[in-house]
């Protein structure tokens, strides 16, 4: 370790550094990044058990820069710059914000304690939970209002926090899938960078993660620590075997992570109402003679840190029923022009409104008209 | 009995949102004094025809992209066939659009680089006059024709200009008077000035400049005569697409 590097905050389980001289590469990106190192110290039930796991910090950190390779891969924006040595990875500088979004697919830990479920039970629907990041309230749970009223994100932040958490559900689930591993549930943080982009951060570990066998059921996660089930090395060590070998097999066969079945949510198996929305965009070699008018107006304005605008398309498609393929067809075939634009697509699950609330992720579309 | 001289068969498509069909049809038909009749776009049968003209317009308003959804009508499939048997398309502005999204002819269109409609006669120097659609010109003329459009600003990867150039497939360059392509003479920001190209067989072509606008002195040019002239030519001498051959033309016929 670099002696000049500073420490920024120290955590439960991670310690984040702003890089050394020399560290994170030329000096424009050391002032976008730091260090996160991860720690072998394990904590529970909000600190009131402590321990030590030997390794973790190891495997958290490697299985999280795999996990955040696939979703970068995936269209996901992530945190994740390299990963430098076995315990620390290059991050881009974000600010946290102060809430955790989980993601269930099967009952566990406190949903099945509060729903009164038996751990174990498949979901009928993906549930997907807000916690407000504070030691001294206990990391309570909390609803969109609360968000709103606590000022804790803007609302279309919450929108994208919500899409990326369920598309990375999508993601990750066919992906651990295919390394034998069913995701039970996992929690995320996301980051504010300097341009208010909303991107994943934090980790995806086995400490932030139920990863049950596919086959046995067997807990291969933090649970092993919680509920002193023994082994809780050895689990660690057989995740990151796992996904290692699953990277290894994504590498080679990208797309075909997306099209496995299993344990995945009802709409990503095409079973289920869902919305996709398509983002077009002319390809970067493509002068964009709107956007160039578009900054020119900016600056005209006195906004002198624009450095570039591309103008872009936006497109909401409500789908009876989900098929990735179809939609990439769509886009290829109509809504882009493959010759002069590049185009992306996300899909969130269109649930049934609760009283009084939008859906989760509804989107609030504009329409594809050109111009 | 002597027979009339044939003359030549044109269909000019009619999109929801064409609005340069009546000008095309005109032109042929009064002007040039061909057979010429509206093909609606839902139409699937285009035997008997010589020549199909895409004209110019908003079709579908443009939505989305410029000829993205036009090129879904069910009269392009029938056009594609058309092409494959040798028929000549002439793709006016948004006709052209049309064929670039269709991938009937390479690369794509762009906002003009101005972000304005430029309306306005521009000059254009034929650089290919081997081709169905400018035989009746000389080697470099240079012909005054409009143009009207927002988005002509024609665009394709590198190699495909490349591949366009060195198979004399840039039919038409915008130039100034002098017949020079400089930049001021590109009135939309086009690649190597480019105005017009044909498809590789030669029979298809785009073009965003409005010939059917100038076939007569009275509206300021006659220079879009030599497009239609050429065609005319072309069809007298290798006769009109192969395959089944139609009976006799339907109803609609202006002489």
């Amino acid at each position: 370790m670099d002696d000049s590097r500073r420490k920024l905050y120290e955590g439960k389980a991670k310690i984040v550094w702003e890089a050394g001289p020399g560290e994170a590469g030329p000096g424009a990106e050391a002032a976008r990044t730091y260090i996160v190192e991860y720690k072998d110290d394990a904590t529970a039930f909000d600190g009131k058990k402590r321990g030590r796991i030997g390794g973790k910090g190891r495997v958290n950190n490697l299985v999280s820069a795999l996990l955040f390779d696939l979703l970068e891969r995936e269209g996901v924006p992530t945190h994740f710059v390299r990963t430098l040595g076995d315990r620390e990875m290059l991050v881009r500088r974000v600010k946290i914000i102060p809430v955790e979004v989980v993601v269930r697919n099967v009952a566990a830990g406190s949903l099945a304690k509060r729903l009164g479920l038996e751990e174990g039970a498949p979901l009928a629907r993906t549930v997907l939970e807000h916690y407000y990041k504070s030691d001294e309230l206990g990391d309570p749970l909390i609803n969109r209002y609360h968000l709103r009223t606590l000022d804790l994100a803007a609302d279309p932040e919450i929108d994208r926090m919500e899409s990326l958490a369920l598309r990375i559900n999508d993601i990750l689930g066919g992906a651990l899938e295919e390394c034998g591993l069913r995701l039970i549930d996992f929690k995320l943080e996301f980051g504010r960078t300097d341009t208010g982009e909303v991107i994943l951060a934090d980790e995806i570990s086995p400490d932030t993660c139920r990863f049950w066998d596919t086959e046995t059921n067997e807990k291969l996660d933090k649970d092993r620590f919680r509920r002193d089930l023994g082994d809780v090395e050895e689990a660690y060590e057989e995740v990151l075997r796992r996904v290692t070998a699953g990277a290894e097999k994504w590498r080679v066969r990208r797309r075909g992570a997306r099209a496995s079945g299993g344990e995945r949510p009802a709409h990503a198996r095409g079973e289920w109402p869902a919305h996709a929305r398509v983002f077009v965009t002319l390809k970067s070699t493509v002068l964009d003679p709107q956007g160039a008018a578009v900054e020119n107006a900016l600056r005209t304005l006195g906004y002198d840190e624009v450095k570039s605008v591309r103008v872009g398309k936006f497109i909401t498609l409500e789908l009876t029923h989900l098929s990735p393929e179809r939609v990439d067809e769509m886009c290829r075939r109509l809504l882009a022009n493959p010759v002069i634009e590049d185009y992306r697509f996300e899909v969130v699950p269109a649930t049934a409104p609760p009283a009084g609330s939008p859906p989760p992720g509804a989107p609030t579309g504009t329409g594809g008209k050109g111009q | 009995m002597t027979p009339a001289p044939r003359r030549v068969r044109f269909g000019v498509v009619v999109f929801p949102g064409s609005n340069c069909d009546a000008d095309a049809h005109h032109a042929i038909g009064n002007v040039m004094g061909q057979k010429v009749e509206y093909v609606w776009h839902g139409r699937t049968d285009l035997e008997g025809f010589d020549c199909i003209v895409l004209p110019g317009g908003f079709s579908y308003g443009d939505y989305l992209r410029t000829g993205a959804i036009a090129r879904f009508s069910p009269v392009m499939n029938e056009v594609a066939r058309f092409v494959e048997r040798g028929g000549l398309v002439l793709g006016i502005c948004n006709g052209f659009q049309i064929l670039l999204e269709a991938g009937m002819l390479p690369g794509a269109m762009l906002r003009n680089e101005s972000l304005q409609f430029r309306c306005l006669y521009v000059h254009l120097r034929v650089e290919n006059t081997d081709t169905p659609f400018t035989r009746a010109c000389r080697p470099g003329q240079i012909l005054r024709i409009p143009i009207a459009h927002a988005e002509g600003n024609y665009t394709a990867r590198p190699e495909v200009v490349e591949d366009l150039e060195r198979t004399g497939r840039v039919v038409f360059r915008y130039v100034n008077e002098a017949g020079e392509a400089t930049p001021e003479a590109n009135p939309n920001g086009s690649v190597a000035n480019i105005a017009g190209i044909v498809n590789a067989a030669g029979n298809v072509l785009g073009l965003m400049p409005h010939p059917e606008r100038c076939t007569e002195e009275l509206l300021g040019s006659a220079d879009g005569r030599y497009i239609f002239e050429s065609i005319v030519a072309h069809v007298l001498a290798e006769g009109g697409p192969r395959g089944p051959t139609a009976g006799s033309p339907g109803g609609g016929v202006v002489g």
